[in-house]
């Protein structure tokens, strides 16, 4: 009788642990898999935010984290698309601005870009915001070149489609901003601040003015070298910025591709 | 359970080899035979046209350090190598670990904790390990007293950075190369691996080698050299510049130029400064280097240099499958041999390597 209480106590510990090795084993796999997804998640925010605000946020669950840099900021702005949302219907519309996201974006990333935000029909993309970029302007006004060639290849494909082509106005400025994590508890982003941000969308606002479509303030052009051929243009007057500003249209590059 | 550990390795995006394997000059293999315990690693063969590349690659992956434990020194090459999305390295340091008595959870677990429940002395030492390897921003006073605090020596302190930043060699030239998986990841899993393990303890765990002693120390990296004292990676260290400097695959001021690039954008001013005043010993003007550091490009550049350099940036950060397409398409453009492809491999590895152990100018 004693030994079938023991064989029985014996069997239902073996069933236990057993119960418990593997539950332990799952556990471990579920955190083994959280663990994964975590650093996933790491490195798609190091898209949106340097590395050492990506990880205040992971350890804190914020980052306060601020700081004053150099960068070059790129302003795009699709000309003519107010009119453009009146002729086509709304699906036809949102396919239309995406694919042209889709193609500036792109060009963006491809030469060391930080698209920052969507704004309406218009972008805005940093240069050496998220990691330290000694060739900051060079990268960004290549990012430039490469979004004018893009735009021609989608125009071919809307040509295609029957539809008008699609123009843009690019401003680039460099200089001082503050970065940070900005925004309220419930809605926060990477963001930069300053007079240049300004100044760049100003510049891009000058595109129509001068009739160009990449113009370049003289903070970024003293920054590149002979291999981009750029026309100096007159000096105007803009919305909160003392004196005259001086800009240039940028005409090409003997190197586009930047060794590419 | 070998799925799975396999899994996290196998995820990373990772080309074919850009270079076959070759035929080592005997007394090479007998060299590297004697610092690997009598077996010779795969990859001598494929590096074999490059010497030094050999010979750094061998002396900075099995470094005797004198101040940090083999259970340090692995786990910072395993963190390091994650970190860089190295599939070579990281599938062999998983290995290595697995020889070494670590069970697969046992691994998962150290880089669980180290990414979510850090034992707070060695998350310092793993969080200034991978700083060291990111470069920017470079760890400072902060963080130096704080491993100090925890016990370290200012020797053990520079160890961890001369264990990262020799990380970063074998990270990068095995990334920019594709070398295919180590036959040793498979072998951990085979039951002849487990029969062989106290075998293969005794070669992962063996340092016995005499190091060949420093005769001088002065030119590209003399700083950083003497900043790291009687420490046996300072003469590691010297060799490697030493010799990639005089290997006569590709001229000197070439890799100068790479290096040069490189030190810029990882913001390392001495080896920055290092590089110039080499550059304008090769007679490159000063306005010319100014002029190539600024703009990535200058008319004083040879065909070959106004490609090699911008690619030298692109090294400093870095996607595995993107950086190999990069650098087969450039040695198809330009025509490079192997001899030549291996040395912008060896010259940007090194040049990563040594910004990154500058760090311990800074503190020494």
């Amino acid at each position: 009788m004693l030994t079938w209480v023991v064989l029985g106590a014996a069997v239902i510990l073996a069933a236990v642990a057993l119960r418990a090795r593997r539950r332990a084993a799952v556990a471990g796999e579920r955190l083994e898999a959280s663990a994964r997804a975590l650093e996933a998640l790491q490195a798609a925010f190091a898209r949106f935010a340097p590395a050492q605000v990506v990880e205040d946020i992971i350890a804190e669950g914020m980052s306060t984290r601020s700081e004053a840099k150099d960068i070059t900021v790129l302003f795009a702005d699709l000309q003519g698309f107010t009119a453009l949302t009146e002729r086509l219907e709304p699906g036809r519309l949102v396919a239309v601005l995406n694919g042209y996201f889709e193609a500036m974006s792109r060009a963006i990333s491809a030469h060391r870009g930080h698209l920052s935000k969507f704004l309406g029909d218009g972008l805005l993309a940093l240069f050496g915001a998220l990691e330290h970029d000694p060739w900051q302007a060079h990268d960004a006004v290549r990012a430039a070149l490469a979004m004018r060639q893009a735009l021609a290849e989608y125009n071919a494909t809307l040509a295609r489609d029957g539809m008008a082509p699609l123009a843009v106005g690019i401003g680039i400025h460099r200089g001082p901003v503050v970065a940070g994590v900005i925004g309220t508890a419930g809605l926060v982003e990477y963001g930069v601040v300053g007079q240049t941000v300004n100044l760049a969308s100003r510049v891009e606002g000058l595109t129509r003015v001068h009739g160009v479509d990449i113009l370049v303030t003289e903070a970024v052009r003293s920054a590149l070298d002979h291999r981009f051929r750029l026309r100096p243009l007159p000096a105007v007057e803009v919305k909160g910025v003392p004196g005259p500003v001086a800009t240039f249209a940028v005409e090409g590059c003997d190197d586009a591709d930047g060794g590419r | 359970m070998q799925a799975r550990a396999q899994d996290a390795v196998a995820a990373i995006p990772w080309g074919d080899c850009l270079v076959p394997p070759g035929t080592a000059a005997p007394d090479l293999i007998a060299e590297i035979r004697r610092t690997h315990g009598g077996l010779v690693p795969e990859w001598a063969a494929r590096f074999a046209p490059v010497p030094w590349l050999v010979r750094t690659m061998s002396e900075m992956t099995s470094l005797p350090f004198t101040h940090l434990s083999l259970h340090d020194t692995s786990l910072i090459a395993l963190v390091v190598s994650r970190d860089n999305s190295c599939r070579f390295c990281y599938g062999t340091q998983r290995a290595l670990m697995r020889i070494l008595g670590h069970e697969v959870d046992a691994i998962e677990r150290l880089e669980r904790d180290e990414l979510v429940d850090p034992d707070p002395a060695g998350q310092l030492v793993l969080d200034f390990a991978r700083k060291v390897s990111r470069g920017i921003p470079r760890p400072g006073a902060p963080e130096w007293d704080a491993l100090e605090r925890t016990g370290r020596s200012s020797e053990a302190t520079a160890e961890i950075t001369i264990s990262a930043a020799f990380t970063v060699f074998a990270n990068r030239a095995s990334t920019l190369v594709a070398l295919p998986p180590s036959p040793i990841e498979r072998t951990t899993y085979q039951v002849a691996g487990r029969l062989l393990r106290p075998f293969l303890v005794r070669l992962v765990r063996f340092r016995g080698r005499q190091l060949p002693p420093m005769l001088r120390n002065d030119g590209v990296g003399a700083g950083v050299v003497a900043a790291l004292g009687t420490l046996p990676a300072a003469g590691v260290l010297r060799r490697a510049i030493d010799a990639a400097l005089a290997s006569p695959v590709l001229p000197r001021r070439t890799k100068l130029l790479m290096l040069a690039v490189i030190a810029r954008s990882l913001t390392c001013r001495r080896t920055e400064l290092d590089a110039r005043t080499a550059l304008e010993a090769e007679r490159m003007a000063a306005d010319d280097v100014a002029q190539t550091l600024d703009h990535l490009g200058s008319p004083a550049l040879d065909a070959r240099e106004a490609r090699l350099v911008p690619f030298a940036r692109e090294t400093v950060r870095c996607q595995p499958a993107e950086i190999q397409e990069r650098l087969r398409a450039l040695a198809s453009e330009l025509g490079l041999s192997r001899e030549e492809l291996l040395e912008v491999v060896g010259t940007s590895a090194l040049a990563n390597t040594l910004c990154r152990a500058s760090v311990v100018l800074e503190q020494c």
